[in-house]
């Protein structure tokens, strides 16, 4: 396998009393696309700020690109890209200029080629102010990439955009682990974790549940069959009582079947009711809702 | 250093897209200065203030001609007199609004009234030729006598000179006629006139300086407390952070935005003055130089301020608990002489104090020897902060 570009070993911190992240360990390898997944106040971004030297570690320690995290600030900054959680930069600066500016900050000129890649060209003299959610994002992103660094991190570079913006900056993150780069992505949301990471970390309470690749994860903690029905009455009844587990969204019910069999049958019952289904392979929500016996909403709280 | 001044320019730019921070910083001291320079500028055209040394003394006592000499000039419209014992120590300890002076020169009774008598027999002489076209010739001895001496003293650009002296040459006329019954062209006084080279200068000349000391100060203290602590908040800092950026960049970034800011504030501010008030500024290089410490010095406060308080209203707050009463107490609007001697004292203490003395010594009095205590005091002052600014701005754990 290809090298450790990240190796953290029992990191801890604590904000006075509150164990924020809880010596946790784990390493991010090269070219993959890696990401901590948890619900709001998990620790994911003391956690990543912590590899970006903009916090300190209370204890443990951690390795970025081969640098302690604790005395090698210098070093590490050069060579990561960053784009911190509810990013914002110079509001009246136009996109060009932003990412110009951090052109500059990294010694390297190539803001043309990058508005390219990301798509900022189209609107880069508009004002950083003036551009919607998924705009931001792509010139956060193209700061980020400027840096012309291996290593990128995304600090939920999705929450709270649009499902065309998201699938958009989906693509973006595609694009740049095709471009050889590393991406460290924190997130709350399992379909990204899914659709985007080679591997990732359940982080819950400043703990890392488990961390694996998205395969083996679904594979020993997800597999099984969801079954969800669109509508109320007796078709859930049929879930309820036969389901492993049931995910109640806003009107609809997910059974998840550990097994096939169990599953097809319940499936002949609503199919008889001439009931409103969909069916799927379990995945990373199926995953998260195992080991924590939750799930993470839209706004990434832990219900 | 190649990062610093890219950060400089961003900010640069991000301040000049701003409108509420272009207006408070630059076009508000402009209208404050318009203001002030026209409000209490015209105050002083009612009536100008003539100070008088009486040097016609008996026994110590002014003499009778010279006193009412006196009174004639304090009734005129336009003068208000102000007797002093000495015109040269007295202007010394004043540098602002013209020095209008005139002095009455020992034996000014005596020869006033020598000289009148003259007059008369002259008069006398003119009729008792024209009686002796007719008969005899009636022969007077000769009378004559010095005329009465004084000394008016204005300054060369006083705008208000030809008024005062048109004012001193009415009273005299009256004075002649009056008081010595004498006929309409004839005199008893000779008016010498010296001008002398100090400058008039205007309120526009105090306000100026004042003005532009007073605004660096508030947009360090209040424009770059509130900035950081945005900053901060709205996460551009952070963002900042995560690069290569070193804070002593940032710091040398902000510093250097808040010094051109203050250069433009200054040329603008001299310019209308200069325009509008006809002001009397001289902005060389010690101007310069104090002015950049002064900047330097009140920006490194608020990037103290700034970084030390979390909360952006609370930021800001602080900036204008700190500069408003500063602004006041150090007489950069209203001289400190006008206040009580206490608030004199606290004046003394107020870095802001020694900044608009100082560029008021440099830039309209030319005396930039008297601005080296400013020099020091603004420098320490500079230095002291420019290290806390380095000491409490935090580059981890913001
Ligand atoms: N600067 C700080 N001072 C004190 N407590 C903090 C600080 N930053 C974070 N915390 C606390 O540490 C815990 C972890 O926060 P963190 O921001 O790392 O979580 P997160 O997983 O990134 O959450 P989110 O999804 O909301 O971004 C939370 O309880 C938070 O309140
Ligand atoms: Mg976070």
């Amino acid at each position: 396998m290809s090298r450790n570009i990240i190796e953290v070993n029992d990191l801890t911190k604590k904000y006075d009393e509150l164990v924020a992240v809880d010596s946790i360990s784990f390493d991010v390898k090269e070219g993959e696309i890696f990401s901590l997944v948890g619900p709001n106040g998990a620790g994911k971004t003391t956690t990543v700020e912590i590899l970006e030297c903009l916090r300190k570690p209370t204890s443990g320690n951690a390795r970025v690109l081969g640098h302690d995290v604790k005395n090698e600030d210098e070093k590490i900054k050069k060579k990561i890209g960053v784009m911190p959680q509810d990013f914002n930069t110079f509001e009246r600066l136009t996109a060009e200029e932003n990412i110009k500016l951090m052109g500059d900050l990294y010694g390297s000129d190539n803001v043309k080629e990058i508005m390219r890649k990301v798509g900022v060209d189209k609107f880069k003299n508009k004002k950083f102010d003036d551009l919607s959610g998924g705009m931001k994002t792509k010139v956060g992103i193209g700061m980020t990439l400027i840096s012309n660094a291996d290593l990128l991190f995304l600090d939920e570079p999705t929450t709270g955009l649009d499902p065309h913006a998201r699938r958009e900056t989906w693509n973006l993150i595609k694009d740049l682990k095709k471009m050889g780069k590393t991406v460290f992505l924190t997130t709350h949301y399992m379909e990204e974790v899914e659709y985007l990471s080679d591997r990732a970390g359940i982080l819950i309470n400043g703990k890392i549940e488990v961390i694996d690749s998205i395969e083996n994860l679904i594979e020993e903690h997800g597999g099984g069959i969801k079954v969800k029905v669109l509508e109320d009455g007796e078709a859930v009844d049929i879930i309820n009582d036969r389901a492993d587990e049931v995910l109640r969204g806003e009107d609809t019910w997910t059974g998840i079947f550990d097994n096939k069999k169990e599953a097809r049958q319940a499936l002949i019952k609503l199919f008889q009711l001439d009931a409103k289904v969909e069916v799927e392979e379990a995945g990373m929500d199926e995953v998260f809702l195992r080991l924590t016996g939750g799930k993470i909403d839209e706004g990434g709280e832990l219900v | 250093m190649k990062r610093a001044f890219s950060l400089f320019l961003s900010l640069t730019k991000n301040w000049l897209r701003s409108k509420s921070g272009v207006f408070f910083s630059i076009l508000f001291p402009i209208m404050l200065l318009l203001i002030f320079s026209t409000v209490f500028g015209g105050q002083e055209a009612a009536e100008y203030t003539l100070h008088v040394q009486n040097d016609d003394l008996v026994d110590g006592n002014e003499t009778e001609l010279s006193e009412e000499f006196i009174e004639a000039l304090d009734s005129s419209e336009s003068l208000n007199v102000k007797e002093v014992d000495n015109i040269t120590e007295d202007r010394q300890d004043r540098s602002f609004g013209s020095y209008r002076a005139l002095r009455i020169e020992e034996g000014f009774h005596e020869q006033a009234k020598n000289k009148s008598i003259e007059l008369r027999m002259k008069v006398i002489q003119n009729t008792t030729q024209y009686m002796d076209e007719q008969g005899e010739e009636i022969n007077l001895d000769d009378f004559t006598a010095e005329s009465a001496e004084i000394v008016l003293m204005l300054s060369e650009d006083d705008q208000a000179g030809p008024m005062v002296k048109g004012t001193v040459y009415g009273v005299i006329n009256s004075f002649n006629s009056r008081m010595l019954g004498l006929e309409e062209g004839d005199t008893t006084v000779d008016i010498t006139e010296e001008s002398h080279k100090e400058r008039g200068l205007h309120p526009v000349d105090y306000y100026l300086p004042g003005f532009i000391a007073a605004f660096i100060m508030s947009n360090g203290i209040i424009g770059v407390t509130s900035n950081i602590s945005e900053y901060k908040r709205n996460g551009v800092l952070k963002r900042l952070t995560a690069t290569p950026l070193k804070k002593r960049d940032w710091i040398l970034a902000n510093v250097g935005q808040q010094t051109v800011l203050a250069f433009g504030l200054t040329a603008v501010m001299i310019l209308v003055a200069v325009l509008i008030f006809d002001a009397q500024a001289y902005p060389g290089p010690y101007a310069i130089g104090l002015i950049f410490m002064g900047a330097v010095a009140f920006c490194s406060v608020g990037i103290v301020l700034g970084g030390l308080i979390k909360d952006v209203e609370a930021a800001s707050g602080a900036g204008n608990a700190i500069a408003f009463p500063m602004m006041f107490l150090s007489g950069a609007f209203i001289p400190i002489e006008t206040m009580p001697d206490y608030l004199q004292t606290v004046a003394r203490f107020l870095p802001l104090y020694y900044f608009h003395q100082g560029l008021r010594e440099i830039m309209i009095l030319q005396n930039p020897s008297e601005a080296l205590l400013a020099y020091l005091i603004i420098g320490i002052f500079a230095m002291i902060f420019i290290v806390l600014a380095i000491k409490t701005t935090r580059w981890k754990d913001i």
